[in-house]
């Protein structure tokens, strides 16, 4: 790939896709200004390192990831990256209320503001933008067996909590899909 | 309900299983009511997943355009449109040259040797000139 056509691909990718990655970051931090100016920082590592983007990758793989890395990036300098990476519940629940809109589902708001980050994304990444599991498993740095495994425990926990259906007990848990050794660990 | 069931059933809602797998699904499902009534709990906390963050979408392209592309610094000229230019002033120059007498490839005077071209006198004919026979 030549020098110019950094500058030709990746800029007009990015702008294409703002909306999708303004979600993404607001998801990842639970707030919406939070998420704007993690956005913009992770905007300007993009375009000041987009010689990075290799021809072929999609580019949208390659921004979330950007985006999801440099999150984790400045997570980790910070003081107490556990009390950081907590979200407020009534910001969390801002997301969800553009104007005009009459969403409301409080059980399911309040179920993902509980989530840890990287499961909310997981989320996000495969029934909000319907990526692929490898797709998912490379934005997040994860196998894909650990996105399928994330999925199958989130996805139960909700289906119980929206039917007010106990979980399932430890010893009902007698087999599963895959093999011990493909199983992932989220 | 086992975790098999679970890890099968969200497989079968997220459209990860094979062609002869979900087959199989299917005819269980047929024949176990609890079975497809946990299927259908997985399908509906699935479209409300969706739903959600269709909602969150909704929100952010209204908003995004507080979001601003961050600007380059300075000027940037692209690697492309310097050779575009180069390659244009190269051929203009090329043109005012043949168009300035000093043909193509360019020959400045004083440097290699210039060709010569031997000019002859007139002849003067032997009969005195035509037209006139002996």
């Amino acid at each position: 790939m030549q020098a110019e056509d950094y500058h030709d691909t990746v800029r007009p990718g990015l702008i294409a896709m703002l909306p999708r990655l303004k979600r993404f970051a607001d998801v990842l931090v639970g707030a919406r200004d939070e998420g704007k100016s993690l956005l913009g920082r992770a905007l300007r590592r993009m375009l000041a390192e987009q010689h990075r983007y290799q021809r072929g990758t999609a580019i949208d793989v390659w921004a979330f990831g950007e985006v999801y890395r440099h999150w984790l990036h400045e997570l980790r300098d910070q003081a107490d990256p556990v009390a950081r990476a907590k979200i407020d519940d009534a910001r969390f629940g801002e997301l969800f209320y553009p104007e005009g809109d009459g969403y409301f589902d409080a059980p399911v708001i309040a179920f993902l503001g509980a989530l840890p980050p990287q499961q909310r994304l997981t989320l996000l990444l495969v029934y909000g933008e319907g990526f692929e599991h490898e797709d998912a498993a490379r934005i997040l740095d994860v196998s894909p067996e650990t996105i399928a495994a994330r999925l199958v425990r989130i996805s139960a926990s909700l289906a119980d909590r929206l039917s007010a259906r106990a979980p399932a007990s430890a010893a009902a848990i007698v087999e599963t899909l895959y093999p011990e050794g493909l199983r992932g660990s989220p | 309900m086992t975790e098999l069931g679970d890890e099968l059933l969200v497989a079968y809602v997220d459209g990860q299983l094979a062609r002869k797998q979900t087959r199989a699904v299917e005819k269980v499902l047929d024949q176990d009511d609890v079975l497809a009534a946990r299927l259908d709990a997985l399908k509906h906390a699935h479209a409300r997943l969706e739903a959600a963050f269709e909602a969150i979408l909704a929100g952010e392209e209204m908003d995004v355009s507080a979001v601003a592309v961050p600007q380059d610094d300075g000027l940037r000229i692209s690697w492309r449109a310097v050779k575009v230019t180069l390659a244009a002033l190269g051929i203009c120059a090329a043109l005012a040259a043949a168009v300035a007498g000093y043909g193509w490839p360019l020959s400045l005077p004083g440097l290699g040797p210039e060709t010569q071209i031997e000019v002859l006198p007139p002849q003067t004919p032997v009969n005195g000139g035509l037209g006139k026979k002996s």
